[in-house]
């Protein structure tokens, strides 16, 4: 007999007027009882048993393979010669034939093969199918938002910009706006990280929705720059308001540091998050206790860093040696410190002594650890300053956002004056985070509102030219200068 | 369970979305937004079409297997996200 490839053996047996039953038989033979209006009908027919069934190994001959379901193509067979071959686009149209000529036939079609509420209800709860829809569910929303039509003709037909597209010496653009209806409205976003992995990934945190008590308070987002789809990757949720993390340290030694407003600061391994690794108490000058808001680590080091406090000061400090707490104090700020960014651009010549500070007082601060007055005040903005950070590829250029929506770049050797590009975000909200990607070509920023919103620079301002380096150099010098003829002038007129 | 229906529910809405599909690896529909008749005979063509693929898969290198499938046509386009128990079937037209 011809090779009747494509056929599933049975689990199931019905019987029904007109069904065909299948024995599933060791011998690979298949006793078919067919049983039609004209009565009953036994007839042997080999069949190349082919199973496709979930756990089982598939198995197929190179023959053509012909459908696998339906019963009705058990019945087909007997009545026709079994030596014909069929081709897998025959059989359905020979089906529906089939399916045309017997009435009965058609009502195995559904039924036999079909699953009762209750068993699918069962099959839509269980682990497997959760996982499964998990993933192709995300698999999916990323090809749909892709609208790429390969086929498409542009003879007679106008070609449309697309979106997002930056015109040529545009300074800023916005390029995405992540925004969660559920998850991220009516939330401040609290951080942003860029993955140093995946250059599309970010991951915002957010606080707790006031209007909705009975959600979780603390929300993580992972969103994903590469697909159109306007729907996080990833969500995490927790009990508690997230604040701000950081990771220090290299792939194989690192550590998490957390920082709280009573001073404490712990570090945990990232294996045993149920207790700190090792705390240590802040304390300035044996008594009071920094309440801290912000911290920074230079590039690089796992020792030494920088603190901001509720005060307006900012605090050197060191993690471990005989020195372990507190090392200097930076006064200079007139309201709680909001941000801190430590240079991280390298080049020729070495600025990591430098660090920027945000403020409540309205002002953006650059220090050195060399000294413990502030070089430079940058002045510009009208309202509270929540973020600064240095790029991480141009020495010269830092990013600070404040409460009335507006996103400044300060490049220092242009202008300290004015910023050399602004931005103001559309809505009255204000901006709470920002964070350069790890390419320096773009920013995000978050706002109280739950929006993550993620800006291309310009090239001509965000690529550093070889001589900014040095440049900067003078640039410092320059400062420094007026910084002390500026505390000469200010000596002299208290004496005069 | 809900988080389910809110996904199929997203998905559904998406710009030109026709239908969504779900077959457990025997071809039989679990869930659908289609009209049973369309259900089942989307299920079953598509059913086949996949075990076809993923065979060809196979055959070619039997350590590798399907991860994806995208039909496109003239008029609409069918995507299948298969699984080792389950297909998501989604059909789209993308002109709309």
């Amino acid at each position: 007999m011809g090779d009747r490839s494509g056929l599933q053996a049975a689990s199931q047996l019905f019987w029904k007027q007109g069904c065909t039953m299948m024995f599933k038989d060791v011998a690979d033979f298949c006793i078919c009882v067919s049983m039609t209006r004209r009565g009953l009908r036994l007839g042997m027919a080999k069949v190349t048993q082919v199973d496709f069934p979930p756990k089982e190994m598939v198995s197929y001959s190179k023959e053509t393979q012909t459908p696998t379901d339906t019963q009705t193509h058990t019945q087909a067979r007997p009545e026709e010669e079994e030596d014909e071959e069929e081709l897998a686009e025959a059989k359905p149209a020979e089906d529906s034939q089939e399916k045309k000529a017997d009435q009965e036939e058609k009502q195995e079609e559904a039924p036999p093969k079909e699953l009762t509420e209750e068993e699918k209800m069962h099959l839509l709860h269980s682990d497997e199918f959760l996982t499964f829809f998990d993933r192709g569910s995300r698999i999916v929303e990323r090809a749909l938002s892709e609208r790429v039509d390969v086929c498409f003709d542009y003879s007679g037909r106008d070609l449309e910009d697309k979106e997002g597209e930056m015109q040529a010496g545009a300074k800023m653009s916005l390029n995405r706006t992540f925004s969660d209806e559920r998850w991220s409205k009516n939330r401040v976003v609290t951080c942003l990280d860029w993955s140093p992995q995946y250059p599309e990934l970010l991951v915002a945190s957010y606080n707790n929705n006031e209007d909705v008590p009975h959600e979780p308070d603390g929300v993580a987002l992972v969103w994903n720059m590469k697909y159109k789809k306007t729907t996080p990757e990833y969500t995490f949720h927790c009990q508690h308001p997230v604040y701000c993390v950081n990771v220090v340290g290299t792939q194989n030694a690192h550590n998490l540091i957390s920082i709280s407003t009573d001073g404490k600061m712990c570090s945990w391994s990232l294996d045993m998050l149920s207790q700190p690794q090792d705390c240590l108490e802040l304390v300035f000058k044996q008594s009071k206790a920094v309440a801290v808001t912000s911290m920074a680590f230079p590039l690089g080091d796992v020792n030494n860093f920088v603190v901001g406090s509720e005060d307006g000061s900012v605090y050197t400090a060191c993690r471990h040696g005989s020195k372990a707490g507190i090392s200097d104090v930076f006064e200079g700020h007139h309201g709680p410190v909001t941000g801190l960014s430590c240079h991280s651009a390298g080049g020729p010549v070495d600025f990591s002594h430098l660090f920027i500070s945000a403020s409540f007082d309205w002002t953006v601060k650059l220090w050195t650890t060399k000294s413990t007055r502030p070089l430079y005040s940058f002045e510009d903005s009208c309202d509270y300053v929540y973020d600064v950070m240095w790029s991480p590829t141009h020495p010269a250029l830092f990013a600070c956002v404040d409460g009335s929506g507006r996103l400044d770049l300060w490049n220092l050797n242009n202008d300290t004056e004015v910023p050399s590009a602004s931005v103001v975000v559309d809505g009255s909200t204000a901006l709470n985070r920002v964070r350069w990607s790890h390419s320096g070509r773009e920013i995000a920023t978050g706002d109280s509102d739950g929006q993550v919103l993620v800006y291309d620079v310009g090239e001509p301002i965000c690529v550093p030219k070889p001589d900014e380096w040095s440049r900067l150099v003078h640039t410092l010098m320059e400062i420094n200068e007026n910084r002390d003829e500026g505390d000469e002038l200010a000596a002299q007129r208290l004496v005069a | 369970m809900a988080e389910v229906e809110e996904t199929l529910k997203r998905i559904q809405s998406q710009k030109g979305v026709q239908g969504i599909i779900i077959v457990n690896a025997e071809g039989i529909p679990i869930k659908t937004t289609l009209d049973n008749s369309s259900t089942v005979q989307y299920a079953g063509l598509i059913h086949q079409s996949v075990m076809k693929a993923r065979s060809t898969v196979r055959d070619i290198d039997p350590q590798n297997d399907l991860t994806f499938l995208r039909i496109r046509s003239k008029k609409n386009e069918i995507m299948i996200a298969p699984d080792k128990d389950y297909f998501l079937i989604v059909i789209q037209n993308p002109s709309d």
